[in-house]
C-alpha cells in the first residue's frame, strides 16, 4: 500500500464517522471501515470459509475479531473440555445500549457431535458478518445494537480436534473414557490408520461366492448389496483397524463411547433407554460448564444448536411421550420453521421424535422446557445440494444417467472436487483378516458440504439464526391516558407492546416455572393505587378485567407478554404527580412509561 | 425429639455413655448415643473413630454442601488381601432428608461396631476381610442442623436458594414461631369455606369432609406463619431450598419447588453420584430415610408399600396450592385486540404437520422401569424378612413416595439391591388401634392403592408417572381413608406416651384473627426418643453383618485339561457364583449398569483353535453354587500353564492356573 492510498483511506474513514441518518440517537458509532474498493466494502479481517478449522485455528481466528472490534466482542472460556481443550465463549454486545442482561440474547453453539464440524464455521461466519456489516448495513446495525449473542464455535472441542487431526473415525463422542467392552480398560482398541495414509477406510475381503456385496457393474468403485437370493463376492469387515488388547476382537473400545446431545436435563433417560445418555444430566464437563452458562443467563430467549446433516429446522419434543408443546408455543415455532424454510433450500422444519428419531436427554429439550429459551437445531448440509437445479434433480430419475443414485456422488467427486474425496480399494495383508481390501470416502465427504459450498451454507442459516434472534421478544411502552373520574381518583391507561413474534413467557416455560414472570410495576410519591385491571379493548367501552393480586405496584404476569401484541394496562389511583410504570420481562427487556397524574 | 427430650437425653447423657460402653464388648472411641448428633459432633465421632482404627477405617470427603460442610465417608476394610476397591461393598447412607436424623446415628453406630467388633467378632472380621463399607451418615449436613436451631421446623431441605413460588424473590416468607413454643407447627382456622372437619374419632386432628355424605368442612389449615410477602400465602417460600431425595434421577419429579431446577441440581446429590460410580464395587445398598422397602418389601408385582403420609401435614401443605399460579392470564382474554398486532398470523399449520406423515422414528421407545424385575423381588423379599426379623420392626412411621430418591437411582439405575429404611417403627401399640386402611402390618401386597413408586397418570406409552405426580412432601398420597394414618400414630404416642403432638392453643393471628396452633411435633415424625438409638443400632448392626454377607461370590470351580495331541489341548472350566445374590440383578442386567462377568483366558487369541473365544461374558449367575462351563481348543507348549480369570464387578475376581499336559 502507498502512502498516498493510506492517507485517502484515513480521509475517507473519517468522512464515515458520521453517524448514518437511520441509526437512532441511542445507536453508537460504527467501528472505521476501510474503504469501498470499487462498489464493494473491504474487509477488517479476513478469514476463510471454504476451509475446516481446527480448535487452536478457530481459537485463533476468534481472537482477530476480538482484536478488531474490542468493543464489542469478548472471547472468554467457559472452562475446559474433558481433554483440556478451552470451551470458547464470543460475547457480541454493543455496552453503548445497555449491559448484557438488559438485552434479549441469543445462543448459538455448534459441533457437540464432534464430526459435525461446518456448524463452527457458520459460527465463526456470524461473528465476522456482523461485525464487518455493522454500521454498513441498517438492519445489522439494528441487531447488533438491540440483541445480545452468545456464541460457542465448538461444544466439543475434543471430538472436533479428534476429527480434523485424526483420521476422522469415531469423532462423535466427546473423550470421557468408557469401558465400552466391559473388560475394565478403557478405550484400549479403537480403530488404526494401518496403511498410514490419514483415512481409517473401510475393510472388505474377497470371498468369491460366499459374500453379500458386490462391485456394481457400472462403475467397480460403488460396492453394493445384492439382491436377495444372489450372492455375491465381498464381505464387510467393519473400519481398519486390529486387535489392540490382544482380547480377539477388533476395535471393540474406541475413545469415549457416549453422545453429548443425551446428556441434558429435560427427559433425561439413563444409559439402557436413551444409548450414549451417560449415568447423569450434567455429568460431563462439557455440558456442565454450558448450563452453568445458561441458567447463570435468563436473558438468553434464542437458541440454536448447529449439527450436521440433513438440512432439517428441528424443534423439539424430543420424545413422543413428551407431548406436543402448548399450542401457543407451536404456532411461534411454525411460523419461524416455516420461514426458515423458505431462506435454506432443501431444508425441512420438523419435530425431532416425528421427523428425525426419539432423542432423550437433548440439548434444546432442555433449552426449552428448562430454562424457557425458543430453541432450534439445524441439521446443516443436504445432499440434494451437490445438483440443485430442477433439470438436474430430473436427470438424476433416470436411472442411466451419470448423475443417478449413488453415481452422483462419485460423479461429483470426479468432476467437482476432482478426485479429491476418494480412496480407491487397494489390497492389504491384514493381521487378523488376511488379505483384504482398504478404501472408501475420505472424512470430508457426506456429512459436510464441499468446502467450496461452505460459505452459501454458513451465510444461510446465519440469515435464519439471526431472524430468529430479531423476533425475539421486545418490549415498548406506547400511548397514555390520565382521566379524572372525581373525588381527587384517576384513570390511568398505558399500553405495553411486544413487538416480536416471540412472547417474554414461552407458555411451556410458563408451565413449568422456569422463567421469572414478568412485573408490571409503579413508582409514584403520593399515588395510591386502589385498583389495576386489563382493558380488554381500549376503543370499545366494556369491563376491566381487574387483577386480584394484593401487590398492585409490583403485579406479577407469569404468562408473560404474548408477541405481537399491545396489552392496556389500567390503574384507578388516588392522588396526584408523576408515576413511572415499568413493565419488566427477564427476556424481553423493560419498558417504561411516565405519566403525570393531575 | 422434643425439648423435654433433649434435657433427659442431657441429664442421662454421662450415666449413658458408660451405660453403652458396658454393653459392649469393646469401649467405644467417642460417640455418645443417647442423643443426636450435630454435624460438629458427628464429624468429631467420625474422626475419633477413624484415628483410634487408622488401620481399618478411612475418611473421605464426598462433596461439599453450600454452606461449606464436608459431607463425609467413612470408609471400612482390613486392607490386607484383595484392593479394598475390587472387593464386594456396602454403602449406607444417611439423612438425605434434612430432618430424617436417626439414620445418621445409626449409620455411625454400625461404622462403630464393625470397627470396634473386628477384634472381637468372628463374622465381622470376615466381613472386613473380604469386604468393604462405604458410610455416609449425613448427607444433607447443612440441612440436618436445623434440628438444633432455637425453632424447629422439620426441614427436609438443603441450604440452596430456591425461589419455590417464582415471584422473583428468595426465601422471602418463612416460618414464624407465632406462639413462641420453639415450634413451627400447623395453625386451623374456622373457615366456612374451609374442606376440613375435626376428625369424628380424635378431636385432635382434622381430616377432609366429604360433601357427598352431608359432612361440611369448616376449618382450613396453614403453616405457622405469617404472610411476610403479601402474596395471599403463608410461608410459601421459606429459607431452604432442594430436597436431596427428591433430586435423584429415577421418578424424578420435574419442576416441583424443592426437587431442585433439574436432576442433579446440588452439589450433595453430584457428589454422591461421583461417590458411588467411583466404587462400582459397590454390591448393595442400604439408606436411612422417610420411604421404606424394607419393613414392607416391594409386593408380587414389584411395587413399594403405599406411603404412610401424614394429613395434617398434606393440608398444610395444600394451602400452597396456587402460590406459582398466582399472575396467570389467559390469552383469549384478548388484551387490546391479541395476536394479529402488525400484519396477521395466517392459519397456523400446527405442530410441524410435514413431518408428522415423515419417517415417523419416534413410536414404540420403551419406558424404563418402575417396578422391581420379577426375580429380584425374591430377593428383595429374602432380605426383608430377614430385617423384620432382626429388628422387629413390622410398621413404618410416616413414609412418602420416593420420586427422585437416591436409593431408587440405586436399584434402577446404579442396578445393586437397594434398600430404604426409616430404621424405627411405630411398634406394636399401633397395631390394635383401628387403623382403618391399612391392612395391620401386612406390607399391603396388592392393594387397590395405586402402587406408591409408580405414581399413575403418567402419559399412556410415557416414562411412567415421574412428572408432577410426587406433589410438595407429603401430598395427599394415596388418597383413601383420610386421617387414617394421622390417627393410628397418634394413639400409638398416647399409648407410648411419646410427647409427638402439640396440643392445639388459640392465638390471635395478624390476618386470620383467631387460630389455633398445634400439631405433630417436628421431627417427631421422622425420629424416635434417642434413648432408643443403642437398641435400633444394635439390631442394624446385625442387619448389615447378615447383608455384607449375601454378596454373590465368583470362583473357578473346576477346571480341566486333555491333551488331544500335537500340541493341541481341550480345557475344560466351570465357574460358580457360591453368594445368595446374582453375579448381577435383574434391573443390573437390564439397565447395563452391571458389567456382565468376563471370564478370559490368558491365551494369544491365534492359539484358541476351536470352541470358545478367549474372552467370555455372561450377564448375571443366579447364586447358591450356580454354574457356567467354558470349552476351549488351544495350542500350547506341553507342561505351560494358562491363567484363566473370572472377573465379576459385584462378586469378586477369581483366577487359576491351568497346566497343560
Amino acid at each position: 500500500m502507498t502512502n498516498t492510498l493510506r492517507l485517502a483511506q484515513l480521509a475517507l474513514a473519517a468522512a464515515l464517522v458520521v453517524v448514518p441518518a437511520s441509526m437512532g440517537a441511542q445507536q453508537s458509532r460504527p467501528a472505521p471501515m476501510p474503504p469501498a474498493s470499487g462498489s464493494d466494502p473491504q474487509f477488517k479481517v479476513r478469514l476463510d470459509f471454504n476451509r475446516w478449522h481446527d480448535v487452536a485455528e478457530l481459537k485463533s481466528d476468534f481472537e482477530k475479531l476480538e482484536k478488531a472490534w474490542p468493543k464489542f466482542l469478548k472471547l472468554t472460556s467457559l472452562g475446559k473440555s474433558h481433554g483440556g481443550r478451552d470451551i470458547l465463549l464470543m460475547t457480541i454486545n454493543n455496552p453503548d445500549t445497555g449491559g448484557e442482561m438488559s438485552k434479549a440474547a441469543m445462543y448459538i453453539e455448534a459441533n457437540v457431535h464432534g464430526n459435525e464440524i461446518q456448524g463452527s464455521e457458520v459460527a465463526l461466519y456470524t461473528i465476522w458478518y456482523l461485525m464487518e456489516n455493522y454500521g454498513r448495513i441498517d438492519q445489522i446495525t439494528k441487531l447488533v445494537n438491540e440483541r445480545v449473542f452468545y456464541i460457542v464455535p465448538t461444544v466439543n472441542p475434543d471430538g472436533r480436534d479428534h476429527f480434523l487431526k485424526g483420521t476422522g473415525a469415531g469423532s462423535r463422542t466427546g473423550h470421557v473414557p468408557v469401558d465400552d467392552d466391559n473388560d475394565g480398560l478403557f478405550d484400549e482398541d479403537g480403530d488404526d490408520d494401518l496403511n498410514g495414509n490419514g483415512v481409517i477406510e473401510q475393510i472388505i475381503k474377497y470371498v468369491p461366492g460366499q459374500g453379500n456385496l458386490r462391485k456394481n457393474a457400472q462403475d467397480p468403485r460403488i460396492l453394493e448389496a445384492v439382491p436377495p437370493g444372489q450372492t455375491g463376492d465381498y464381505i464387510s469387515l467393519g473400519s481398519e483397524g486390529i486387535d489392540n488388547d490382544g482380547d480377539g476382537r477388533v476395535n471393540e473400545d474406541p475413545v469415549g463411547g457416549y453422545d453429548g446431545n443425551r446428556n441434558w436435563a429435560s427427559n433425561w433417560q439413563p444409559n439402557y433407554i436413551q444409548g450414549g445418555a451417560m449415568d447423569f444430566p450434567f455429568q460431563l464437563p462439557e455440558a456442565k460448564a454450558i448450563n452453568d452458562f445458561l441458567m447463570s443467563h435468563p436473558n438468553i430467549a434464542g437458541v440454536q444448536s448447529y449439527h450436521n446433516s440433513g438440512g432439517m429446522i428441528l424443534r423439539g419434543p424430543g420424545a413422543e411421550w413428551q407431548g406436543e408443546y402448548p399450542g401457543a408455543d407451536v404456532s411461534v415455532y411454525d411460523e419461524l420453521g416455516t420461514q426458515g424454510e423458505r431462506m435454506l433450500p432443501y431444508y425441512r422444519y420438523l419435530v425431532i421424535w416425528s421427523g428425525l428419531y426419539t432423542v432423550h436427554g437433548g440439548f434444546i429439550d432442555w433449552t426449552n422446557d428448562g430454562l424457557g429459551m425458543l430453541s432450534f437445531s439445524n441439521e446443516l448440509w443436504n445432499g440434494g445440494q451437490y445438483f440443485n437445479s430442477p433439470a438436474l434433480i430430473e436427470q438424476r430419475e433416470n436411472p442411466n444417467s451419470p448423475i443417478a443414485g449413488q453415481r452422483g456422488q462419485y460423479f461429483f467427486d470426479d468432476y467437482l472436487e476432482f478426485g479429491d474425496q476418494y480412496i480407491a480399494w487397494k489390497e492389504f495383508d491384514h493381521p487378523q483378516f488376511g488379505k483384504v481390501e482398504m478404501g472408501g470416502w475420505k472424512k470430508t465427504q457426506g456429512r459436510v458440504p464441499p468446502r467450496f459450498m461452505n460459505e452459501e451454507l454458513s451465510h444461510r442459516n446465519m440469515a435464519f439464526t439471526l431472524y430468529q434472534a430479531d423476533e425475539m421478544p421486545q418490549m415498548t411502552s406506547g400511548e397514555t391516558k390520565v382521566e379524572a373520574i372525581g373525588g381527587g381518583v384517576y384513570r390511568v391507561r398505558v399500553d405495553f407492546t411486544n413487538t416480536k413474534l416471540t412472547p417474554t413467557i414461552m407458555a411451556k416455560a410458563a408451565q413449568n416455572n422456569v422463567v421469572r414472570p414478568d412485573l408490571l410495576t409503579v413508582e409514584g410519591k403520593g399515588i395510591e393505587i386502589l385498583t389495576a385491571g386489563w382493558v380488554p379493548n381500549k376503543f370499545r367501552p366494556g369491563a376491566t378485567q381487574l387483577i386480584d393480586q394484593k401487590e398492585l405496584d409490583r403485579i406479577l404476569l407469569r404468562t408473560g407478554a404474548p408477541g405481537r401484541a399491545t396489552r392496556t394496562i389500567e390503574y384507578i389511583v388516588r392522588g396526584t404527580g408523576d408515576m413511572t410504570v415499568t413493565y419488566d420481562s427477564i427476556k424481553g427487556g423493560k419498558a417504561v412509561a411516565k405519566v403525570t397524574v393531575k | 425429639m422434643n425439648i423435654r427430650a433433649f434435657l433427659r437425653a442431657a441429664c442421662v447423657a454421662a450415666a449413658g455413655v458408660t451405660l453403652v460402653a458396658a454393653s459392649s464388648s469393646t469401649p467405644l472411641a467417642a460417640a455418645d448415643y443417647t442423643k443426636y448428633h450435630t454435624y460438629d459432633e458427628m464429624t468429631a465421632a467420625l474422626r475419633d473413630l477413624a484415628k483410634t482404627h487408622s488401620k481399618l477405617a478411612t475418611l473421605v470427603e464426598v462433596a461439599k454442601t453450600r454452606e461449606g460442610r464436608t459431607i463425609w465417608a467413612i470408609e471400612i476394610a482390613n486392607p490386607g488381601g484383595t484392593p479394598v476397591a475390587e472387593r464386594p461393598a456396602l454403602m449406607i447412607a444417611a439423612n438425605f432428608e434434612g430432618d430424617q436424623l436417626i439414620g445418621s446415628q445409626l449409620a455411625l453406630y454400625v461404622a462403630e461396631q464393625l470397627l470396634t467388633g473386628y477384634a472381637s467378632n468372628p463374622t465381622i472380621k470376615q466381613r472386613l476381610d473380604a469386604h468393604t463399607f462405604y458410610i455416609v451418615p449425613r448427607v444433607n449436613a447443612d440441612g440436618a442442623e436445623a434440628m438444633f436451631g432455637a425453632v424447629k421446623a422439620a426441614r427436609k431441605t438443603n441450604s440452596a436458594k430456591n425461589d419455590a413460588d417464582n415471584d422473583g424473590r428468595l426465601d422471602e416468607d418463612g416460618p414464624e414461631d407465632l406462639n413462641k413454643d420453639g415450634f413451627i407447627s400447623v395453625m386451623r382456622v374456622k373457615d366456612p369455606n374451609g374442606p376440613y372437619m375435626i376428625h369424628p374419632d380424635e378431636p385432635r386432628l382434622l381430616r377432609r369432609a366429604d360433601a357427598a355424605k352431608g359432612e361440611a368442612g369448616g376449618y382450613s389449615v396453614y403453616w405457622e406463619g405469617i404472610d411476610n410477602d403479601g402474596d395471599g400465602f403463608i410461608n410459601e417460600d421459606g429459607p431452604g431450598g432442594v430436597d436431596l431425595n427428591r433430586n435423584f434421577q429415577h421418578q424424578y419429579p420435574y419442576y416441583q419447588p424443592d426437587a431442585g431446577p433439574h436432576m442433579v441440581s446440588e452439589p450433595e446429590a453430584r457428589g454422591m453420584l461421583e461417590y458411588v460410580l467411583a466404587r462400582r464395587n459397590i454390591a448393595a445398598i442400604l439408606t436411612f430415610g422417610e420411604s421404606d422397602n424394607l419393613i414392607a418389601p416391594p409386593n408380587a408385582s414389584g411395587a413399594h408399600a403405599p406411603a404412610s403420609v401424614i394429613d395434617l401435614i398434606g393440608f398444610a401443605n395444600d394451602s400452597l396450592e396456587g402460590a406459582r399460579t398466582t399472575g396467570r392470564f389467559q390469552a383469549p382474554q384478548g388484551f387490546g385486540g391479541g395476536r394479529g398486532f402488525g400484519g396477521g398470523r395466517g392459519g397456523g399449520r400446527g405442530a410441524a404437520a410435514p413431518a408428522a406423515g415423515g419417517r415417523g422414528g419416534g413410536r414404540g421407545v420403551t419406558p424404563p422401569a418402575t417396578t422391581v424385575a420379577p426375580t429380584d423381588v425374591e430377593y428383595f423379599r429374602t432380605i426383608s424378612d430377614r430385617y423384620r426379623a432382626l429388628t422387629g420392626l413390622r410398621t413404618a412411621p410416616a413414609t412418602r413416595i420416593p420420586a427422585g430418591a437416591f436409593f431408587e437411582y440405586g436399584y434402577y439405575q446404579f442396578g445393586v439391591p437397594s434398600f430404604s429404611t426409616p430404621g424405627w417403627g411405630i411398634g406394636a401399640s399401633a397395631e390394635g388401634a383401628g387403623a382403618p386402611g391399612r391392612g395391620g402390618a401386612a406390607p399391603g401386597r396388592g392393594g387397590a392403592g395405586a402402587p406408591g413408586g409408580a405414581a399413575p397418570g403418567g402419559r399412556a406409552g410415557g416414562p411412567g408417572g415421574a412428572a408432577g405426580q410426587a406433589g410438595r412432601g407429603g401430598g395427599p398420597g394415596g388418597g383413601g381413608d383420610s386421617a387414617a394414618f394421622d390417627l393410628r400414630l397418634l394413639r400409638w404416642m398416647d399409648a407410648e406416651k411419646i410427647d409427638g403432638f402439640i396440643n392445639w392453643t388459640p392465638f390471635k393471628h395478624p390476618t386470620l384473627g383467631e387460630v389455633e396452633i398445634g400439631g405433630f411435633r417436628p421431627y417427631a415424625l421422622s425420629n424416635p426418643d434417642p434413648s432408643k438409638i443403642v437398641d435400633l443400632g444394635k439390631s442394624h448392626t446385625e442387619f448389615v453383618t447378615y447383608l455384607s454377607g449375601v454378596f454373590p461370590k465368583v470362583s473357578i470351580a473346576s477346571t480341566s485339561v486333555i491333551s488331544l495331541g500335537g500340541g493341541l489341548y481341550r480345557v475344560k472350566a466351570e465357574v460358580d457364583n457360591g453368594g445368595l445374590l446374582p453375579t448381577a440383578s435383574a434391573q443390573g442386567v437390564r439397565s447395563r449398569s452391571v458389567k456382565p462377568t468376563m471370564v478370559q483366558l490368558g491365551v494369544d487369541p491365534d492359539d484358541i483353535v476351536s470352541g470358545d473365544p478367549k474372552t467370555n461374558f455372561f450377564p448375571t449367575l443366579a447364586g447358591s453354587g450356580r454354574r457356567q462351563s467354558y470349552d476351549w481348543v488351544i495350542k500350547g507348549k506341553p507342561g505351560s500353564t494358562v491363567t484363566l480369570k473370572a472377573v465379576s464387578q459385584k462378586g469378586g475376581s477369581a483366577t487359576a492356573s491351568i497346566t497343560l499336559k
